[in-house]
């Protein structure tokens, strides 16, 4: 793997019963690329992010991944009964990060979607886009290298879709390799690379 | 061990928020204690024991099932499975604790003639042992309605199983039920000594159960590779 590729899945084969998902699926994004994983419902965009991030496992193949890894799953991925900022704090003592500069990362990452977090709300209290915004400001936490992004963008308005898609652009100026589902096709111009994953009979 | 204790203080966060849960936890063992409280007070506080550990598993249960989708990516993030499996633990260790202090107090005033210390060192034990068996019902059962399904199976055998018999040496909270004899009963110390040793053979079992079935789930899958 060449020092600049920070994320290589090679081969990557993955099966449920006599249904083929993924078959042979190549990825590679190097620091400061963003690629884009498009396709149909059901064509296994989620399980191969979840097979880069090691989340699951597939039939065949390998991952290389250089540096750390921040992943930002479709749904789910808070707890319920904490706020926002002791998601913060959770993420980054994980990270090696101190009290306050977890919050301050988590601060600066939700002002960047154009939200301040209500210190005294808890995340099941939040709306859809706005959980998905602190599931997204958790994922940066940290500056990780490689970030995994399950269409983080589940709810989120126009507005703040558009402040997604440049806060993407500045973790790819930061020489972040961003891998992002999406099945939204009008931002694919902004990306580096773009994986079909539609089967090939299926394709218009 | 700052990772570890971040683990435990917003596990006790998140616990100590569930106000209604809380309150039936801490009115559980309370109802087992009253029903046998007129006819026979030592059984009722057999029956305590029997509240605390079912209360205890369950909040275990529900904590841990709650923390499944977040444990993956905190494991990405840069936890070992040790930390996050022991920072919960030792949340549900504190509420344990802080559940059993009242209820060794209401002991303590309203029974006579029991030996306070075996009970105190039951409630340790239980509040040690109980934890552990919600967090593995957890970890091999994903869906509460089974784990809790399993909890009402194993507390039921435990009130109805002939405790002289050898299959109810198979439930996990069979300890109390001998130190408590020797606490209520003033048995001999053979009682005691039993309950020990199979304190500590659950302790032990159910410790490396919670580790190994949380080590399964949450490893990283052989097929990626981390440099860097």
């Amino acid at each position: 793997m060449q020092q600049d590729v920070k994320l290589y899945a090679r081969g990557i084969t993955k099966r449920y019963g006599r249904r083929t998902v993924l078959d042979n699926v190549h990825l590679a994004v190097g620091a400061g690329q963003i690629a884009a994983i498009v396709g149909a419902n059901g064509c296994g965009k989620s399980t191969l992010l979840r097979i880069c991030a090691g989340l699951a496992g597939p039939d065949r193949g390998t991952v290389q991944v250089h540096g750390t890894l921040g992943y930002c799953p479709q749904d789910g991925g808070t707890v319920d009964f904490l706020m926002p900022e002791e998601h913060f704090l959770l993420v980054g003592a994980g990270r090696g990060l101190s009290r306050g500069a977890s919050r301050d990362a988590g601060r600066a990452g939700a002002r960047a979607l154009d939200w301040e977090p209500d210190p005294g709300v808890q995340a099941r209290r939040l709306s859809g886009g706005t959980r998905q915004k602190l599931n997204l400001v958790m994922a940066g936490i940290g500056e990780p290298d490689v970030l995994l992004l399950d269409e983080p963008y589940q709810g989120f308005d126009r507005g703040t879709y558009l402040d997604f898609w440049q806060q993407l652009y500045r973790w790819r100026d930061r020489g972040k390799a961003i891998v992002v589902v999406t099945h939204l096709l009008t931002q694919l111009d902004g990306v580096d690379i773009v994986l079909d994953l539609t089967p090939a009979g299926v394709r218009p | 061990m700052r990772k570890t204790l971040t683990v435990a203080e917003m596990a006790l966060r998140e616990i100590a928020r569930r106000r209604s849960v809380l309150a039936i936890i801490l009115l559980l063992p309370l109802a087992f204690y009253l029903t046998r409280r007129e006819e026979h007070l030592g059984q009722s506080i057999r029956f305590v024991f029997l509240g605390l550990s079912w209360a205890l598993s369950t909040a275990a249960l529900f904590a841990a099932n709650a923390a499944r989708g977040m444990e993956p990516r905190l494991r990405l993030g840069g936890f070992q499975t040790w930390q996050l499996v022991l920072g919960r633990l030792g949340a549900l260790w504190a509420l344990g604790g802080a559940l059993s202090v009242p209820y060794f107090l209401l002991i303590r005033f309203d029974q006579h003639n029991v030996r306070y210390g075996s009970i105190a060192l039951t409630m340790v034990l239980l509040t040690l042992v109980a934890p552990l068996f919600g967090v593995l019902l957890a970890a091999v059962l994903p869906r509460e309605l089974e784990g809790t399904l399993v909890l009402l199976v194993v507390v039921g055998l435990q009130m109805m199983m002939d405790p002289s018999g050898d299959a109810s040496r198979l439930l996990p909270f069979w300890f109390s039920r001998e130190i408590g004899t020797y606490a209520v009963d003033q048995t001999g110390a053979d009682y005691l000594a039993r309950g020990l040793v199979h304190a500590a053979v659950m302790l032990t079992v159910l410790l490396a159960a919670v580790g190994i079935a949380s080590a399964v789930r949450l490893r990283r899958r052989g097929h990626l590779r981390l440099a860097g």
